[in-house]
């Protein structure tokens, strides 16, 4: 750690994530990654800083690794998963003496919450409840079709069904049917219940310093659980002003001085933005390689910026390039499931490998794995990688690829 | 450049060009991100730039981009994490293996490393543990073990690869063409004679080498030379080892010119095969077709001539021609002809001068093979003949050579080290088991008075047993196999190891009855080792025994360690004598089951298999190197108190070089 600058600042890693700590060890500030006790071997062996933690539970030890990370001289915590979102809003309200950041995070971490906030402060949001059990699914199912008048047959509108604390598509179900809400297990309520919005679905990254955007990444879904790019079409581009506004509108309901956030939103057809939900944290499917890709900067390093206290906006304004122009070009990726019941191999489809937008992937072998029924969106196999010129062709490839088989 | 170039730039379409140029700027995007990443994150990044390896690697001209950026791949942390992040301790013989993986990543990972010795071997890259030299020669070892994937059409397994035997075909080329062949055809001759010196049973994978080095000779010609020579050398022994057969005609016109041939020129045939197989110990189809010729040939016996007979066999000729006859006629034949090599160290031994021998064989020769011991010798030996000949090849082969019997791929090293030491000392016995198994597809022996028969017992180690052995192994391990292993089961419960029960009752009465092992077997620490190593020197070291020499061969147990002293497992190998070498250091003699004794087990410790007085088919270390590896030897009981004199100095050297490889976990007890 001799090549760290003192007089920056000194953060905390809350979570275990390689990217995320290779990404911070190569940057010029002090750093500790805290973690789960078995990280410890590891970090040893790769002399990695290490505080052992257990992030199982909130209780009243927060306040002891806040008081260990003081001792140490930490300025502040970054969460990097969902689940240490309010452990990083519980140390930093001890680091910088301001209560307010722990109730902050716990919006953060409840759907529900955070989405009454949300309506409070004006923002759109679509119709949403909460479900405790499986009858307050069912109720809402038929009042939503309800409303659209659908008769008795008619096949039903979808509803989303998201558990409260669980993070992207992790307990994210699309419920069509009471036998649907049949397959929902126990431990995933309380949940969130929200109508199903037709439209144009896509997630913002900002990077968030003194109230104010410092970078604002739109990232484009080609299909939700599958695919995204980014920078965005030129056509959902040419709402950046208005999203802007939108997230401009959520740093102040929200009250966010500093650090990064990835809300969702829809666009429907009738023009009008819909807030979907918001996170306090780095963005899954690797999100923020795909902004490196495209415009050369590490995210991670972003956010170490964004929520240290002692970064000048002369070193903001230095790091992050310019949105949408400075882009070498659009990034994205998609996450493979094997389509087939019985896969053996893993066999990039032909015209896939062939196609020049193609740099490469991560996929495991089948031998790792073995194909589980899909109920809520799972987890993928590992994404390809395509980068190119144009956002257009790029969007096509990446749906064309839901029809190809990766493996056989 | 040669025709075999199929890289060559030329070859390219604008399509390829354009691809190329594509994906090797993917490759070093992929490569940049390796390299920008701590070591503690490597892992993640590799993946991404097999994945681009892979595909550079299948277009034209792909292999030269590979090579170009070999060096920075290694250094950005390609192989970091695997075994190939030390190219000094790679094996040339799994890289054939790799290449055909059916994993694409691995694939891509070995052409990556096979490039990075190009690089090197070219001067075009630098490697902190790999010199120019080292890099080349290795490269030329991988060209020489796959050369007949360079030459020829490819086989069925080939066929059945596709595009992955492609890959491979491709990747060695573009070494061929780089490292050029005459190299690869002098390793090959000398991995080919290291291996012949050792003499072993089954020789069809140095006669398939020798036959593609005659193609490889024939298509592309060498410059002369020593290794031409070497190479002739080889061929000829095979494929015309005499004046008649020096062009290879076949063996129709070989048959034709022979008949007309005068008595000379009959004495000269004979004595041209008998010196091509005592040189090689390999026989020609046409040796195989003459002797059988040579039955027949009324006016003087041609066969002890044409076996290259010593004083011994001689005698043996005189005592017993009917029956050597008897066994040429029904043994050697084009689908057998190693039999005749066994016959003439057999003769050569005198064994037939053992009385029970002499009707054992003659049993042999009307034995008829029954029921699933039949099926099993025909299913491995099926090609033209009876079973039976081809068992009894086996039995003179076994007979002529003892130490050649290897295990084949399969774990069974104590069956095949029984089979070597009764076929070595006690012969009859042998041939008693092989009627057992072969009429009855049983075995009967006994445990400390306990009956144990083969046929009551669950398979052992071996499953069905191995097939890719001699057919003596093919007929006996499996049977074997489930006696040693039941042997095994009647001493659970017993302290210590099984082996001091096992081995003597196994084996024979000639296996010292007392046992020592290095490690307590509870916990596979060290136990008492000083000891143990004060009683091998006192059993075994003439110096410390008073000068008696090993009577009878004895099991013993080694920890075989890899080049880098790592601990391998226990291996089963017969001690056979210790005697000084003409350098006047004191050597154990080993046999060892595993098919090539020339291993290097780390620090020095490289087994000899010829040039220190190693006779056919023995391994040795020096005395103290041998020691250093043994974990478990037998003794006399009534010897115990011998050996009080060794120098502390001698037993620590020993103890250091076991601490430093297999024991070095192993110190707890002390």
């Amino acid at each position: 750690m001799t090549d760290k600058n003192p007089d920056k600042g000194y953060i905390a890693l809350l979570g275990w994530s390689l990217n995320a700590i290779d990404a911070v060890d190569r940057f010029d500030r002090r750093y500790v990654v805290v973690a789960p006790p078995w990280a410890e071997d590891y970090c040893k062996q790769n002399d990695i800083p290490y505080v052992a933690w257990d992030f199982d539970r909130l209780n009243e030890r927060s306040h002891e690794l806040a008081h260990r990370l003081d001792d140490m001289g930490v300025d502040v915590a970054i969460p990097i998963f969902e689940e240490t979102v309010e452990w990083a809003g519980a140390v930093n309200a001890v680091l910088m003496k301001n209560p307010r950041l722990l109730g902050q995070s716990m919006l953060f971490r409840d759907k529900s919450l955070m989405k009454r906030r949300a309506q409070l402060g004006g923002i759109r949001v679509g119709v949403f409840e909460e479900a405790h059990d499986r009858g307050d699914v069912i109720r809402f199912l038929k009042r939503v079709n309800q409303t659209l008048l659908k008769l008795d047959g008619d096949p039903n509108d979808p509803i989303h069904f998201k558990a409260f604390d669980k993070s992207g598509t992790a307990g994210h179900r699309v419920i069509r049917t009471p036998e649907d809400v049949d397959n929902i297990p126990d431990e995933e309520f309380p949940a969130l219940l929200e109508s199903h919005l037709d439209g144009w679905e896509f997630a913002v990254e900002a990077w968030i310093k003194d109230g104010k955007i410092q970078f604002l990444n739109i990232s484009e879904y080609v299909t939700l659980g599958y695919s995204v790019f980014v920078p965005a079409t030129p056509e959902l581009e040419e709402h950046r002003a208005r999203i802007t506004e939108e997230i401009e509108k959520l740093i102040e309901v929200f009250d966010i001085d500093f650090g990064f956030i990835h809300p969702e939103y829809f666009l429907t057809s009738d023009n009008k933005l819909y807030f979907g939900e918001v996170a306090y944290r780095p963005p899954g499917f690797n999100a923020l390689e795909l902004i490196e890709r495209a415009y050369g900067f590490n995210g991670y390093q972003g956010l170490v910026l964004a929520f240290d206290p002692k970064t000048t906006q002369e070193e903001l304004d230095a790091f992050f390039p310019t949105e949408v122009v400075d882009a070498k070009g659009h990034a994205g990726c998609f996450g493979v499931y094997p389509r087939r019941r019985v896969v053996s191999r893993l066999e990039v489809p032909e015209e896939t490998a062939n196609h020049p937008y193609f740099e490469f992937h991560e996929l495991s072998d089948p031998r790792e794995q073995k194909v589980a029924k899909r109920s809520a969106f799972g987890t993928h196999w590992g994404l390809a990688y395509f980068f190119g010129d144009n956002a257009h062709d790029l969007r096509d490839l990446l749906k064309r690829q839901e029809e190809l088989d990766y493996y056989v | 450049m040669s025709p075999r170039n199929a890289f060559a730039v030329d070859g390219q379409t604008a399509d390829d060009q354009a691809a190329l140029t594509r994906l090797s700027e993917t490759l070093d995007r992929a490569i940049d991100r390796l390299d920008e990443a701590r070591p503690f994150a490597k892992a993640r990044h590799q993946r991404p730039v097999l994945d681009v390896l892979g595909r550079v690697i299948a277009l034209p001209g792909g292999l030269g981009r590979i090579r170009q950026r070999a060096a920075r791949m290694d250094a950005a942390g390609l192989f970091s994490g695997s075994d190939w992040d030390q190219p000094e301790v790679l094996l040339p013989q799994l890289v054939a293996g790799t290449l055909v993986s059916d994993d694409p990543s691995l694939r891509a990972l070995e052409a990556a490393s096979l490039a990075r010795f190009l690089a090197v071997a070219e001067g075009e890259a630098r490697h902190a543990n790999l010199h120019q030299e080292g890099a080349r020669h290795f490269l030329t070892q991988v060209l020489a073990l796959n050369l007949k994937d360079l030459f020829g059409a490819p086989d069925e397994a080939a066929r059945a690869l596709g595009a992955r035997h492609d890959l491979k075909r491709r990747v060695l080329s573009h070494i061929a063409d780089h490292i050029g062949l005459n190299d690869v055809l002098s390793v090959l001759v000398s991995e080919i004679w290291r291996l012949l010196e050792q003499r072993s049973i089954q020789v069809g994978v140095v006669k398939d080498m020798i036959a593609q080095i005659a193609i490889a000779l024939s298509e592309k010609g060498t410059e002369p030379g020593s290794t031409r020579l070497g190479a002739e050398r080889l061929v000829s022994a095979l494929f015309g080892p005499t004046t008649a057969s020096r062009d290879d005609p076949g063996l129709a016109v070989y048959l034709e010119r022979i008949s007309v041939a005068d008595e000379s020129g009959l004495s000269r045939e004979a004595m041209g095969f008998a010196r091509a197989m005592h040189d090689t110990g390999l026989v020609s189809d046409y040796h195989a077709a003459f002797l059988t010729w040579a039955l027949d040939y009324e006016n003087r016996p041609l066969i002890p001539e044409a076996l290259g007979l010593g004083t011994t066999g001689l005698d043996c000729w005189q005592h017993y021609r009917g029956l050597i006859e008897k066994l040429v006629r029904s043994a050697v034949s084009l689908q057998t002809p190693q039999a005749a090599y066994g016959l003439a160290l057999l003769l050569d031994r005198g064994i037939l001068h053992h009385a029970p021998m002499v009707p054992a064989l003659e049993r042999q020769l009307s034995l008829q093979l029954r029921g699933a011991a039949r099926e099993r010798i025909a299913l491995g030996f099926a090609a033209g003949d009876a079973p039976e000949t081809a068992l009894l090849a086996g039995v003179l082969q076994v007979l002529g050579q003892p130490l050649g019997v290897g295990q084949g791929a399969n774990p069974t090293c104590q069956s095949a080290r029984a089979i070597a030491m009764w076929a070595l000392i006690d012969p009859d016995y042998l041939l008693f088991l092989v009627t057992q198994v072969a009429e009855f597809d049983m075995l009967q022996m006994q445990f400390e008075g306990t009956v144990i028969n083969s046929g009551d017992l669950p398979a052992g180690l071996a499953g069905a047993g191995p097939i890719d052995a001699d057919p003596v192994s093919v007929l006996l391990v499996a049977h074997l196999d489930r006696i040693y292993a039941e042997m095994g089961r009647l001493c659970a419960g017993r302290p210590g190891d099984p082996h001091k029960w096992i081995n003597p009752q196994f084996h024979g009465w000639w296996v010292s009855r007392d046992c020592a092992v290095a490690v307590d077997v509870a916990t596979g620490q060290l136990a008492g080792y000083d000891d143990f190593l004060r009683r091998f020197f006192a059993a075994y070291h003439p110096a410390f025994n008073g000068g008696r020499p090993l009577g009878h061969p004895q099991p013993a147990g080694i920890a075989v360690t890899d080049a880098q002293q790592r601990f391998v497992g226990w291996h089963a190998i017969a001690i056979l004598r210790v005697a000084e070498d003409q350098a006047g250091r004191m050597r154990v003699y080993f046999y060892n089951p595993n098919n090539d004794s020339g291993q290097d087990w780390g620090n020095g410790v490289v087994v000899s298999t010829s040039g220190h007085g190693e006779r056919y088919g023995e391994g040795s270390l020096e005395f103290e190197a041998f020691l250093s590896r043994v974990y478990l030897f037998h003794d006399e009981p009534l010897r115990r108190e011998e050996g009080r004199e060794i120098a502390p100095e001698l037993i620590a050297t020993v103890r250091d070089q076991a601490v430093a490889s297999w024991a070095a976990d192993r110190q707890g007890a002390g």
